[in-house]
């Protein structure tokens, strides 16, 4: 048995628990939460705007469906704009979940216990928000069934070689594995909720989710097995997604598309954004709900520090990109970089290369690392840097391809923001729901790491 | 105390043992080597005078060692920034690796001074009997191709790489003698941007060695692919060398089972990374089907090299991919050596894949000197290498972290 504890002794930094809690005192104040406190009040304003915007998405999808995509700004030269860039932007921001629950688990990295739920909650909800697109932007999306591959009268086969396709089982898979490692690890924490709970109906339904969890070592047993393997599985899909993603793009000749740099840059881009939104998300929390004890200054450090290392291999994949642009001899590709840089869209190059070329330098010192109000802005610089990003890579390289005569210009209209701003809402619904009624760190994992819980294990 | 333990953890006298015959076989190798130069090559329309197969053959063997150096550098400081317990004993190794850079240095300068023109087009077209559009497009990159500004830059990742080994073997040094915490610190501070400055350096350097190769060509994951390769090459190499002192005192009493399953961990992700890399670049490239893109593979596929290609995902990828799942395996220090060797070797066959072809434009061909190189160069560095093993003891006595990373049941 290898001690995860051994890193503390000899780099004692911030502890990953603030000391002083006990097994029971870490239940109490993770299932308060849940159970016990009055909701507060802030909770309902910010629901309530979440939830007011979430109608605004209602509302774009149906117009969208009873109208058709023209009523995006998308159009010839731009024939992928907003619904892309959004799903891409989205789905990046699920990998910060999934790196931390199944990737920091296999290399035992313990820290990542008290942000895995709430983090896995957030891929969930951004792979969510993220489906949203590429289904409406078919233009019939009942028809959407004819993605996948199914004996049908109509020979109607889809066409494997396009990374598209791939795309559909490649994320319809990470949405399945996610939420499937989500709900195992919250087993465990159901029936906790299930036994302290007490109202009737609280009891039953969070009884029926426990599905007859009783703790016993046999459950436990089979548990911990179902939860490495998942783990394991959800693994390369962290990889897999966002390079899929990119082939969506590099598989295409459009210069600044087809570029071989495409998968590490994007998936080390999808886990910079991801930490940035869990930053973004965990701060605040942390501060409303007391929770400094468990989301130490040592996560917020960590987190930081990825989102550095992260953030410079995305600043590489821009300079291979800019330095090829010009190396290459090639027109179209030398013309290509010229246009983002100087081109009708500079300023989205420039506020790009500010946001997340700029910006994250900051972390390398720790000054801004440990102030977590500066934090929670780059954080938030990072989020619309990776925004950006999306936007440059899709619009610039579509709007002035090979041929002069066929450029043009890409006009967002006010449907293209409504669903944008419609996904945000319900993205942040789904997470005022999830903070209220489940607990948003994983209860029995927390007992684990407290100090106590080693010294057991060693008298054993 | 510091010189009881520094002769605890001395060396083994074969290490210096070492020294004498990897230095007769670096030798006798060049001797060879040079002997070529006086030599008719290749036949019919293939044929080159000795000279050119000399220094095609010279950059293969120099690229490939030059490679197990900087990823020792790599190594060395991305083992500081992780701080593991594998790292702690594997990093007199690395260190020992790192300082073989001025001996890469010494047999740049060969290259640097005769060899440019008989092997890079855009050096001298005119021989090299360029197409007019070829000119075209050198003539279209002399900004970046050409001779001062390529010697400008090579000497800059000399000097990058050269300047971190010696801070952070300096450093190393003093830990010994000092024991002072705040060392540990240091080392770490210059590791996190000397991470930064190794990958950029590696990747113009890949561009500048081996991408300019073929002028024309481009492609972004380059630089990328050479970052995993060398740092893959050295692991393997520190794998095998490890092992090797793992059945002599005094390391046989400090490396564990755990040391090597970490190790094996490790390799396998490099193994994976590189993968990754390869096959991304390979896919794009081979979708898009761009004519100038193209043909760098139509080179590596066609005329017999086809075969080679088949065997990097096989022999370089899936069977060391399948072999390193095995928890057994990987906690086995011999089995675990042998994946690494047969990694070094593939590591080999993959530069040759990259460089070699280039040179005859789609037919299979390799000359004897491919062979002879990579060992004449190899035995010098062996020897180098070995020389600066025995400088200091074999683990970082100094360092506060040692004694935890010897522990049976250590972390991690």
């Amino acid at each position: 048995m290898e001690h995860p504890h051994q890193e503390e002794r000899v780099h004692a930094t911030e502890p990953v628990v603030e000391p002083g809690y006990t097994f029971s005192s870490v239940t109490d104040k993770i299932s308060s939460i849940v159970l016990r406190r009055r909701t507060p009040l802030w909770w309902f304003a910010g629901f309530a705007v979440a939830f007011v915007l979430a109608q605004v998405l209602l509302l774009s999808i149906t117009y969208l469906v009873f109208t058709g995509i023209g009523i995006f700004g998308t159009n010839v030269p731009v024939g992928w704009a907003m619904p892309i860039i959004n799903f891409v932007w989205w789905i990046g921001i699920g990998h910060a979940g999934t790196l931390i629950s199944a990737i920091l688990l296999l290399l035992r990295q313990e820290w990542r216990t008290s942000i895995n739920r709430f983090a896995e909650a957030m891929t969930l909800f951004a792979v969510a928000c993220a489906g949203i697109y590429p289904v409406f932007h078919l233009g019939r999306p009942w028809l959407a069934y004819w993605l996948f591959p199914y004996p049908n009268t109509m020979n109607i086969w889809p066409q494997f070689r396009s990374p598209l396709m791939w795309d559909v089982f490649a994320v319809s898979t990470y949405g399945t594995v996610s939420a499937l490692f989500w709900f195992i690890g919250l087993i465990p924490d159901f029936a906790t909720l299930r036994d302290r709970a007490r109202s009737r109906p609280f009891q039953w339904i969070y009884g029926m989710l426990a599905m007859g969890w009783r703790g016993s070592a046999r459950h436990w047993a089979r548990y911990e097995m179902a939860y490495l393997l998942l783990a394991g599985l959800a693994t390369p899909l962290v990889l897999s997604v966002h390079t899929i993603v990119s082939f969506d793009f590099a598989i295409g000749i459009i210069p600044g598309w087809h570029a071989t740099i495409f998968p590490p840059y994007f998936v080390a881009g999808a886990i910079y954004a991801g930490f940035a939104m869990v930053l973004l998300l965990t701060i605040p929390l942390r501060k409303l709900y007391g929770l400094e004890g468990f989301i130490t200054d040592r996560h917020i450090d960590n987190m930081a520090k990825v989102m550095l290392a992260t953030g410079l291999i995305v600043l590489y994949g821009y300079m291979m990109e800019a330095f090829f642009g010009y190396y290459s001899a090639n027109q179209y590709e030398s013309y290509m970089i010229h246009n983002r840089q100087f081109g009708p869209y500079w300023y989205y190059y420039w506020a790009l290369i500010f946001c997340n070329g700029f910006t994250p330098q900051l972390l390398w010192f720790k000054f801004f690392r440990k102030n977590t109000v500066i934090l929670w802005f780059i954080a938030v610089v990072v989020s619309i840097g990776m925004w950006l990003e999306r936007f440059v890579i899709v619009i610039t390289s579509l709007h002035r391809d090979f041929l002069p005569s066929s450029w043009g210009m890409y006009q967002p209209t006010i449907w293209d923001w409504s669903m944008f701003l419609g996904t945000l809402g319900l993205f942040f619904s789904l997470l005022f729901l999830f903070i209220r009624f489940l607990p948003m760190i994983s209860i029995f994992e927390m007992r684990t790491i407290l100090p106590q819980a080693e010294i057991e294990e060693e008298a054993a | 105390m510091s010189t009881a333990v520094e002769k605890t953890f001395a060396a083994p006298p074969e290490v210096a043992r070492l020294q004498r015959p990897a230095l007769i076989v670096g030798a006798v190798f060049l001797l060879l080597l040079v002997a070529g130069i006086f030599l008719p090559h290749g036949t019919g329309q293939n044929q080159v005078p000795g000279i050119t197969q000399f220094f095609r053959s010279y950059l293969l063997g120099f690229v490939f060692w030059t490679g197990v150096s900087v990823g020792c550098l790599g190594l060395l400081m991305l083992q500081h920034n992780i701080r593991g317990a594998w790292g702690m004993v594997i990093r007199r190794v690395l260190e020992a690796g790192t300082r073989t850079l001025p001996l890469m240095l010494v047999l740049f300068l060969p290259l640097a001074i005769f060899g440019l023109p008989h092997i890079y087009e855009w050096v001298n077209p005119q021989g090299f009997h360029a197409t007019e559009r070829s000119i075209e497009i050198i003539n279209s990159k002399r900004g970046y191709l050409n001779v001062p500004f390529f010697l400008i830059r090579s000497f800059i990742y000399f000097a990058l790489w050269i300047g971190l080994m010696y801070v952070l073997n300096l450093w190393s040094r003093e830990q010994d003698r000092t024991s002072e915490h705040g060392l540990i610190k240091k080392m770490q501070r210059v590791s996190g941007p000397g991470l930064g400055i190794f990958i950029l350096s590696v990747t113009f350097a890949s561009i500048d060695w081996v991408m300019s190769l073929e002028p024309e060509w481009f492609s972004t994951i380059f630089g990328l692919l050479f970052v995993a390769g060398w740092n893959l090459s050295a692991f393997s190499f520190v794998i095998v060398v490890m092992f090797w002192l793992s059945e002599r005192r005094p390391m046989n009493e400090v490396l564990l089972p755990r040391h090597f399953h970490d190790l094996g961990k490790l390799l396998l992700a490099f193994v994976m990374l590189w993968a990754y890399f390869a096959f991304s670049q390979y896919l794009i490239i081979w979708a898009g089907n761009l004519p100038e893109e193209i043909k760098w593979y139509l080179y590596r596929t066609r005329g017999g090299w086809g075969w080679v290609g088949i065997l990097l995902p096989i022999l370089h990828f899936a069977i060391p991919f399948l072999m390193l799942l095995s928890r057994d395996l990987k906690r086995n220090a011999s089995k675990l050596a042998a994946v690494a060797l047969a990694i070094l070797v593939m590591r080999f066959i993959d530069l040759v894949w990259i460089i070699v072809p280039e040179f005859h434009k789609g037919a299979f061909a390799m000359s004897w000197m491919d062979v002879v190189s990579p060992v004449a160069i190899g035995g010098l560095w062996l020897a180098y290498f070995a020389w600066q093993l025995q400088q200091r003891p074999l683990v970082p006595t100094g360092d506060s972290r040692l004694a935890e990373a010897m522990e049976e049941h250590g972390g991690h």
